[in-house]
């Protein structure tokens, strides 16, 4: 009977010691965070409830902010966009990093080379990328709709050009911009996944899909949960890319949520309102994060 | 899928060797795929490297000219004269350095206390943590720019470092890296009476090279390209970094395109050597080869 | 008792002293001593106007020096209202785009300045841009205006008559349909004319000479025929098309520096580069010339009427955080800046200032420049009608009218279904919001 206190006290002490321990590894990065981004990031909650104007007045309007946004119809337009990025744009990304990291995970000669080589796209000049891309796309002239007409398409898309195209181009061109940024990941994923795991599944006579699926999925598992939150933030987040390839055009067709949202604010000085639109953005990301922190914790039980 | 089954000196995942002359034979196809691939991706990097060596209005062009006529190899003397590129080059490598081993040292170690400490209200810190990555920065620029200009920070390489260095993807990334270090591990070093500071430098940091060596190359590549960040926050001409050197090139109604071009290419080139340096540390760790004992 | 008391407010005076002097630094001196001012500007390698301006006055005003602070010319906006915001701005700071003025001026970053504006008079161009609420709240001292760019080497070659200051935008259309046509059997590359991609070469235009066109009103009809004659110019193969243009970068000055068009209507900022283009051997040697934009209709035309075009002013204004004893030559500054000194010196490097009529022999001393009597008139004579009319909406309403612009000149929507769309959206989210 004396026992059960006394574990509960030992126990105590415990969660004491964890805490404070605990505490002491995140505190040199947490004071940092917590001053210099937790706090704007606060005040711009507060935000959106006003009608900010970025130089002190920011008088308080409740819901106005988010019931205009509910009747803006260039808001649903950039939200719709932001999805339809979004939607194609991880499972591609997903995709095509995955395939580079195991093809570059193997012996090759050169691989240093390879490597690099998959990973320049992210680091070139995006603004030379964009222009680059454009030029391929570009209707009239482009490499691009030249391999199309040659093999029979009288009417190949205007990529950039058009409503209709512009979209998939700008997905294309995103997925080929950060396919090497996650690549990398995967690669630092894959060296976690001992390889008499292979060994073993090799003698038990599993073929290369089998051992995909039975070690290097199993194995990459924490890096592809990483992967896939990083890309589904980053996806909804999606602005520099737009902004050199398309600028959100032609009209509103590649218009997206955070390129909306510095219009609103810079352009228009409604931060407020800019305010209101990133907490949208925040809450919807957020939503799925969770949602994704879920799974991976009941599959990983 | 298909590119897995190319067996190129695959240890892991290839099929078993077929035959050895049909075996060389597909190792080169596979290398002839590659190159071709390579050569690619590359191309928006060779029209960067032409664009460099062409008069400023022949850049853009119909049709694109994918070879300069004449070949202006003033450009690479000019940059030099012409602007500030050693400064803007030594800031950014400053700026990159500092933040880079302020956000490896900071966020591996704020991972070790998330992945492997339980302490109540961690979960909920942590998703303050990823919270505050769903939230696009040109939201909060200007609240975060007045609060660092209250601290004196703005226009001082520090406000670029403190800007960089505590964010959310480092913890994260190493986070997720030490949650495949399997707990086994600590618990017998525990038993051996090592603290956690211990397990951390002496068992964890060893494990997690190839995580470390991600992060630092990512956080490096970011922070050299970064140009948001410079943009609001550096704006003494002593403190520029290579990205907003260049956009002086660029005025209301004209640029130097060429310039630009040249200056880029110079930019990138530095990243691409470390890059290639750093790749090698994406070898099987010891944390796979660990378990063996 | 008292000894005490009077040392503490001894000691205080001197405290407060010591602080003041900390705190307002080289504002101390009255407007006779030594004075700094800032001035922020942007591009400095490539924009020597503020230069120009900060020893211009410096030599009348020995007294005071001007300080520039650099900004990025893409951003200047971006970073200007986040140092306003913090309270670190430059005492003086220039109106670069006339489309975000009312953000100034509305939130209170901006002093009133009418007195200089009344010192001035009218000969200043652009002036009545920076009014609302009954003052001036800052003062240009660089007003482009926009006209029609002519290589007359192209045209002499394609046997085509050259402007004469007489042409509508039909007889543009028409010219430059004959161009493309005869400078392609002469086997030359070039095109009639160059479009750049901006929204402004078609709308800019459409609201200055349409009578009774405003922004405000949401109503954008005004804009089809503009729209009409850019596309049947495309379609007509007669410019580069607009998908083209965007998708290949293509820039303006290497259309017509490089001689691929015949043509351009452009800002008068582009005398400057092209001489200095033509000087570095950036732009191709011929010979050029310019004329007043085309016109709507015939009642504008012709060098007895004043042709109508358009053009934002660049003003400057003053941060109303400037310390009190600065203010006085802050405005001295700004006078100076828009009035006929600075306009000499303005001119002097080959830019258009306020006031054009006063630097007329200055300009066109400057070598290379075009010595016609057309381009004179060009250059003097014209109702240049603000862009961007300052109102609370004109930011706004601009962005729906550049959404428009790229669907209708890439060919994504009909003119009357964009033009319908933009007036919809106007509407519900920026007029009756």
């Amino acid at each position: 009977m004396t026992s059960l206190p006394l574990a509960r006290r030992r126990r105590g002490r415990q969660v004491l010691r964890n805490t404070v321990v605990g505490w002491s590894f995140l505190l040199p990065n947490f004071v940092g965070f917590a001053v210099l981004t937790l706090v704007p990031v606060g005040l711009l909650f507060y935000y959106a409830f006003t009608s900010w104007n970025v130089f002190g007045g920011a008088e308080w309007t409740g819901l106005e902010n988010f019931r205009q946004m509910l009747h803006d119809a260039s808001f649903r337009t950039a939200l719709r966009n932001t999805v339809y990025y979004t939607v194609f744009h991880i499972p591609l990304t997903l995709g095509a990093a995955l395939a580079l990291a195991l093809l570059l995970n193997q012996r090759l000669r050169g691989v240093a080379f390879f490597r690099t080589v998959a990973f320049f796209p992210y680091i070139t000049s995006i603004v030379a990328l964009a222009q680059v891309w454009n030029m391929l796309f570009s209707p009239g002239y482009g490499p691009i709709n030249a391999v199309l007409r040659g093999i029979g398409i009288d009417n190949p898309p205007g990529w950039t050009t058009s409503a209709d195209w512009s979209m998939p181009a700008v997905i294309v061109v995103g997925t080929w911009r950060e396919m090497g940024y996650y690549m990398l990941l995967f690669l630092a994923g894959l060296q976690t996944i001992p390889g008499q795991l292979y060994e073993a599944a090799k003698v038990d006579g599993a073929n290369a899909w089998q051992r995909f699926r039975a070690v290097t999925l199993p194995g990459l598992r924490p890096t592809t949960f990483f992967v896939v939150v990083l890309l589904t933030i980053g996806s909804f987040k999606v602005f520099d890319v737009i902004l050199v390839m398309t600028n959100g055009g032609p009209g509103q067709s590649t218009l997206v949520l955070s390129q909306y949202i510095y219009q609103k604010g810079f352009v228009e000085n409604q931060f407020g309102y800019a305010s209101a639109v990133s907490i949208a953005l925040f809450a919807i990301c957020f939503v799925i994060t969770i949602v994704q922190f879920v799974i991976n914790r009941r599959g990983t039980d | 899928m298909t590119l897995l089954e190319v067996p190129v000196a695959d240890t892991r995942l290839a099929l078993d060797p077929p035959p050895a002359r049909s075996r060389r034979g597909y190792r080169l196809l596979g290398y002839a795929a590659l190159l071709v691939a390579a050569a690619a991706i590359l191309v928006p990097f060779y029209w960067m490297l032409m664009s460099s060596l062409k008069s400023n209005n022949d850049v853009y062009t119909i049709p694109v000219q994918w070879l300069p006529d004449p070949v202006v190899w003033k450009n690479y003397v000019d940059i030099w004269q012409k602007s500030d590129l050693t400064t803007w080059l030594k800031n950014t490598l400053i700026l990159s350095v500092a933040v880079t081993f302020l956000q490896v040292f900071t966020g591996s170690f704020a991972a070790y206390g998330f992945a492997k400490v339980r302490f109540p209200g961690r979960n909920v810190l942590f998703l303050a943590y990823i919270g505050t990555l769903a939230v696009p920065w040109q939201s909060y620029m200007i609240p975060q720019f007045i609060l660092f200009s209250k601290l004196h920070l703005s226009d001082t390489l520090w406000s670029i470092i403190a800007l960089q260095a505590f964010g959310a993807f480092g913890v994260f990334l190493m986070k997720q890296y030490y949650e495949s270090i399997p707990d086994e591990l600590l618990d017998a070093a525990r038993i051996d009476g090592m603290s956690e500071y211990g397990i951390y430098r002496r068992i964890m940091l060893p494990l997690s090279v190839p995580a470390l060596a991600s992060l630092t190359l990512l956080t490096l590549v970011t922070t050299w390209n970064d140009y948001m960040g410079p943009l609001i926050y550096l704006r003494s001409r002593d403190l520029w970094t290579i990205q907003i050197g260049l956009k002086t090139f660029v005025n209301t109604y004209n640029a130097e395109y060429a310039l630009i071009m040249t200056g880029s290419v110079l930019s990138v080139l530095p990243i691409a050597i470390i890059f290639l340096l750093g790749q090698r540390y994406f070898v099987e760790g010891i944390a796979s080869t660990g378990l063996k004992g | 008792m008292k000894r005490s008391i009077a040392a503490v407010l001894g000691a205080t005076a001197a405290i407060s002293l010591v602080l003041t002097g900390c705190s307002s630094g080289d504002d101390e001196g009255s407007s006779s001593g030594p004075q700094t001012l800032t001035l922020a500007g942007w591009s400095f390698a490539t924009t020597p106007e503020f230069k120009t301006l900060a020893d211009g006055f410096h030599a009348t005003h020995p007294d005071v020096t001007v300080e520039l602070k650099e900004y990025d010319a893409a951003n200047y906006d971006t970073q200007m209202v986040a140092d306003l915001a913090a309270g670190k701005a430059p005492d003086i700071y220039a109106q670069k785009t006339l489309k975000n003025f009312y953000t100034y001026q509305n939130g209170k970053q901006l002093l009133d300045v009418s007195d200089v504006a009344s010192k001035l008079g009218d000969k200043v161009g652009g002036i009545s841009s920076y009014q609302a609420d009954g003052k001036t709240w800052a003062i240009p001292y660089r007003q482009d205006s926009w006209v029609l760019y002519y290589n007359k080497t192209l045209f002499q070659k394609a046997g085509v008559s050259l402007p004469d200051g007489s042409w509508t935008w039909d007889d543009y259309a028409t010219a430059s349909k004959e161009l493309t046509a005869k400078l392609k059997a002469a086997g030359s590359k070039a095109v009639g004319d160059y479009e750049h991609i901006w929204q402004s070469t078609v709308q800019g235009f459409a609201l200055a000479q349409t009578s009774g066109a405003t922004i405000e009103s949401g109503d954008f009809s005004y804009l089809k025929p503009y729209y009409d004659r850019a596309l049947d110019l495309q379609n007509a193969g007669a410019q580069v098309k607009f998908g083209d243009a965007t998708t290949n970068s293509l820039t303006y000055q290497a259309q017509f520096g490089k001689q691929q068009a015949a043509m351009m209507v452009m800002g008068s900022w582009y005398i400057a580069t092209l001489l200095k283009q033509q000087g570095t051997g950036d732009a191709e040697k011929f010979e050029w010339g310019f004329a007043p934009a085309p016109q709507q209709t015939k009642a504008t035309t012709g060098t007895s009427a004043t042709p109508v075009t358009f053009g934002d002013p660049t003003g400057l204004g003053i941060n109303p955080k400037i310390g009190k004893n600065k203010e006085a030559t802050a405005k001295a500054f700004l006078a100076y800046a828009a009035g006929a000194d600075g306009a000499k010196a303005l001119a002097g490097i080959g830019i258009t200032p306020a006031d054009t009529e006063a630097v007329k022999d200055t300009f066109f001393q400057l070598p290379g420049v075009p010595q016609d009597d057309l381009s004179k008139f060009a250059f003097t004579k014209h109702d240049t009608k603000p862009e961007n009319p300052v109102s609370k909406y004109t930011a706004a309403l601009q962005n729906i009218l550049s959404d428009l612009h790229t669907a209708v000149m890439s060919g994504s929507k009909g003119v009357d279904a964009a033009i319908t769309e933009a007036q919809n959206r106007a509407k519900t989210e920026v007029l009756n919001k």
